[in-house]
């Protein structure tokens, strides 16, 4: 087994009286795609500012590479290697599409042009060539999330968090996201840790599945297992979508 | 964002040879006078658009910087002897030295701690000088006058040398914002601007972006300063720390268009001409009258058009209609 | 330091803590309901003092009884800000919310210079003249009846943002507007309020000022300034907070304008920046 890229140790938070991650602990895998599912209000958010340096934990260790990250901010936490989207995207505004990969480009390469081919290459692979020289104002949801993906790989991350990323969108779009984040990990070589509340992708997608509900680590483990596990459906997939997903056997 | 988009290159040529040949048709000191003054709002303005049109903070006192441009220039010819220009970049220095002091705890924090600091910072640097017997306290000081030359930045017979000299300058920090547009420190500006959390998750190191866009803008406004200084050869507390050079400066820059090279300029040569107008009209009452247009002007351009005449224009010449934006497939 | 001197600074400094206090009781109610700093807060607290003064100067009427028509009067001019203006930029960038009351404040002070002139009017025979005497050292009448009158009104606010309905829909809307919305509070109706209530404060002082300050077009600008920094020490958008903030910083100011009267501003400056340092949410403040 290799060294873990990310380990999260025992992770807590809390908002006055709402403890909203308790005690988290995992570990994240080089080359892995995991996914983090459960209940809105679960946590799920909240554990990724944590981890990106936007919340500071009340408790716990966050350990990048072995290096202890924790209570880092947000922008030294980047250029250690961790990449993010965001639930609500976040694209910036008044900038075209190119732009905005450009800011993430420049990270790893100050040198604006050798930033410009950099950005180029990211935006061929996620398919937005044809869009580049638009304003991100304009583009539909599916456009601007995958301009805000494409800005966070030109940093050059070995971790991306996905924030919902599929949310919003309809199949042909969310198929479109699949293949992304598939290509992501093969040409790339990134490791992707995605928050998901749509199970038709992330069960197909995910190497491992991590379960929140109430900011408490509830199950762990293959998709497979985690559709059978009777905690998370009770907690949270319902008895009528095992079986539906079970049938449909997944792929 | 308005992005800037050059002018044919012809009609760029025009302008700049009319402008060259100006002081050469017309010789009359006023209208020089009223050029000088375009330029050096249009540089400052420009410069303001660094830490206010590109990184978005507002900035609402810089004329902290121009009077420490402009005391700096004048002590260092009257105790040392300096070239101005010399006591220009020392301004400079000093300029940027206290954007930092300034800046370093506002940035970590929100965007109107720092507009009410630079606020406070302009009244209360004009109080310390006001109370400074050595820089000359309300009185102000009388500038050392030299014989005329370049090196000493003082010319006594034509005000035409003068115009050049802020041309030039005016050329060099349009040169300047054009650069920083494209480079590096620009797009983390922008980014910062338009949203500073997503900027935060990029790499950025938002306070110290913050901190290099505020430095340069002062250190071009207190170049205005020191130029000033050597133009009207009297400073003082209440005429270079004036609350309505910042307020100025702000609205040249916002009028004309936050964050786009041509807004300044236009800025400038928009309020100059009201300014000027209204003073030769209305003579010593228009003083106040004039500010309360500027007022009234920055209340209207907030509620209708905060990206000023630029993306007004803008908004006219570009035919309104719906893009059909498909989207891709699996790419190929 | 005598007991005597200590007396006198220490009174004197509550005395004007109070007025501060409700001045930036204004200010933090419309920051804490619209997460919008009034930068014209100064100007409005001018017009309630040249409205004290003309009351007295063409109608004979003292700033004691204009206190009751300063309140109203400028709470108006409240509620017209809201509605003619602040309405338009509630969603705008911060860039066109600040240029906003920015503009707004110098068009207002140079408005009155243009009407009033530059001058400096005062009120030279208000009816509660003459001293007073507290613990042996004796002090003007009027500041003591204008800090009496602070506090008359900033109890009055106090008790109608957390005793009262109206008041704790203040309090929701600006702790969440969209919540507070879906609960079905007008929060159109929360916003004029809180620019009336928070304009009507400054009115009341303004017209409490003109009692023993001095009047004109520039006064705004001082007393903005301290308040920025009253609600910064105090907590963006705590009424308690501004409260406590304005009788720190009165303290602070006389104080300091004992040791160094020409830059006893510099001294509350410096306060300010230290708040920004090293306790940014101030003593109560939210974020």
């Amino acid at each position: 087994m290799p060294d873990p890229l990310l380990e999260v140790e025992g992770l807590s938070k809390r908002f006055g009286g709402l403890l909203a991650n308790q005690d988290v602990t995992f570990a994240i895998y080089p080359g892995e795609v995991v996914g983090l599912i459960g209940p809105n209000g679960a946590g799920k958010t909240t554990l990724f500012n944590c981890i990106t340096g936007f919340y500071r934990p009340d408790g716990g260790r966050v350990r990048f590479e072995g290096v202890d990250i924790t209570g880092w901010p947000p922008d030294k936490i980047c250029r250690a290697g961790i990449a993010r989207t965001f639930q609500v995207v976040r694209v910036f505004r008044g900038l075209t599409a190119f732009e905005n990969v450009m800011v993430g480009a420049l990270l790893r390469h100050p040198n604006p042009s050798r930033a410009a081919e950099v950005a180029r290459k990211i935006l061929d692979l996620t398919g937005l060539s044809a869009h580049a020289d638009e304003l991100v104002d304009g583009l539909p949801i599916a456009l601007k999330k995958r301009v805000e993906m494409a800005r966070s790989l030109a940093t050059g991350p070995k971790l991306l968090l996905l924030d919902e990323v599929m949310a919003g969108l309809n199949p042909r779009e969310r198929q479109a996201a699949v293949e992304l984040v598939r290509r992501v990990r093969s040409e790339l070589g990134v490791t992707v840790l995605m928050v998901e509340h749509v199970m038709e992708v992330v069960m197909p997608l995910s190497d491992r599945v991590i379960v929140l509900d109430f900011g408490v680590k509830i199950a762990e483990g293959r998709p497979q297992e985690i559709i059978n596990n009777p905690e998370v459906i009770k907690a949270y997939l319902g008895e009528r979508y095992a079986a539906r997903f079970g049938r449909l056997g997944g792929v | 964002m308005v992005r800037g988009r050059l002018l044919p290159a012809a009609g760029l040529g025009v302008l700049l040879v009319g402008l060259i040949f100006f002081p050469l048709v017309v010789t009359l000191p006023y209208p020089q006078h009223v050029m000088i003054l375009i330029f050096l709002y249009a540089m400052m303005g420009l410069a303001w658009n660094i830490i206010g049109g590109y990184a978005g903070q507002v900035s609402l006192g810089d004329a902290t910087y121009f009077g420490i441009g402009a005391y700096t220039t004048v002590i260092l010819l009257r105790d040392l002897g300096l070239s101005p220009w010399v006591g220009m970049l020392v301004g400079a220095v000093n300029a940027v030295v206290v954007s930092v002091i300034l800046g370093y705890p506002c940035f970590r924090v929100r965007g109107h701690y720092f507009a009410i600091a630079t606020i406070a910072l302009n009244e209360i640097v004009a109080t310390i000088f006001t109370n400074w017997e050595y820089v000359g306290g309300a009185v102000g000081i009388y500038v050392p006058i030299l014989p005329e030359s370049f090196i000493n930045l003082q010319f006594h017979r034509s005000k035409a040398p003068y115009y050049y000299i802020a041309l030039g300058m005016l050329i060099g920090v349009i040169l300047l914002n054009v650069w920083v547009g494209r480079s590096r420190l620009g797009y983390y500006f922008r980014a910062i601007r338009a949203d500073q959390d997503a900027a935060r998750s990029l790499g950025i190191d938002i306070t110290r972006y913050k901190m290099i866009a505020y430095a340069m803008t002062a250190a071009l406004t207190s170049l205005g300063g020191s130029f000033y200084s050597m133009y009207v050869l009297y400073i003082d507390p209440t005429s270079v720390f004036a609350f309505s050079i910042s307020l100025l400066v702000v609205l040249v820059a916002v009028l004309g268009g936050v964050g786009t090279v041509a807004g300044p300029i236009i800025g400038s040569v928009i309020l100059i001409s009201l300014s000027e107008g209204t003073r030769v009209l209305l003579g010593g009452t228009g003083r106040a009258l004039d500010v309360a247009i500027y007022g009234l002007l920055v209340m209207a351009i907030s509620v209708l058009q905060p990206y000023g005449i630029v993306a007004w224009v803008r908004s006219l010449r570009r035919p309104r209609k719906p893009r059909e934006v498909k989207v891709a497939g699996p790419a190929a | 330091m005598t007991a005597e001197l200590l007396v006198q600074v220490v009174v004197s400094g509550l005395l004007i803590g109070f007025v501060f206090a409700l001045i930036s009781v204004g200010l933090t109610l419309i920051f804490g309901v619209m997460d919008i700093v009034n930068f014209a807060h100064g100007e409005f607290l001018m017009l309630a003092m040249f409205a004290a003064f003309w009351l007295y100067a063409l109608f004979g009427v003292d700033p004691v009884f204009s206190v009751l028509v300063c309140g109203p009067l400028l709470f108006t001019v409240g509620v017209l800000t809201h509605k003619i203006l602040i309405r338009h930029i509630l969603n705008a960038p911060m860039l066109a919310q600040i240029f906003c009351t920015f503009g707004l404040s110098v068009f207002l002070k140079s408005l009155a210079q243009f009407l009033w002139g530059p001058n400096f009017r005062s009120i030279t025979e208000p009816l509660l003249g003459g001293r007073v005497e507290i613990f042996g050292v004796f002090f003007g009448l009027p500041q003591v009846a204008a800090a009496l009158g602070a506090v008359l009104a900033t109890g009055a606010v106090y008790l109608l943002i957390y005793r009262t309905e109206l008041g704790r829909a203040l309090q929701a809307t600006s702790e969440d507007k969209e919540t507070a919305a879906l609960m079905g509070i007008d929060t159109e109706k929360m916003f004029t309020l809180a620019w009336g209530i928070g304009a009507a404060c400054v009115g009341v002082a303004g017209a409490l000022l003109s009692m023993f300050y001095y009047i004109y077009p520039e006064v705004g600008a001082v007393f903005a300034l301290t308040s920025y920094v009253v609600v910064a020490l105090g907590g963006f958008g705590s009424v308690t907070g501004a409260l406590i903030g304005g009788l720190i910083i009165g303290l602070v100011q006389v104080v300091a304008g004992f040791i160094t009267p020409a830059f006893k501003m510099v001294v509350v400056y410096l306060v300010y920046m230290g708040v920004i340092l090293w306790r940014p949410q101030g003593l109560f403040g939210r974020w």
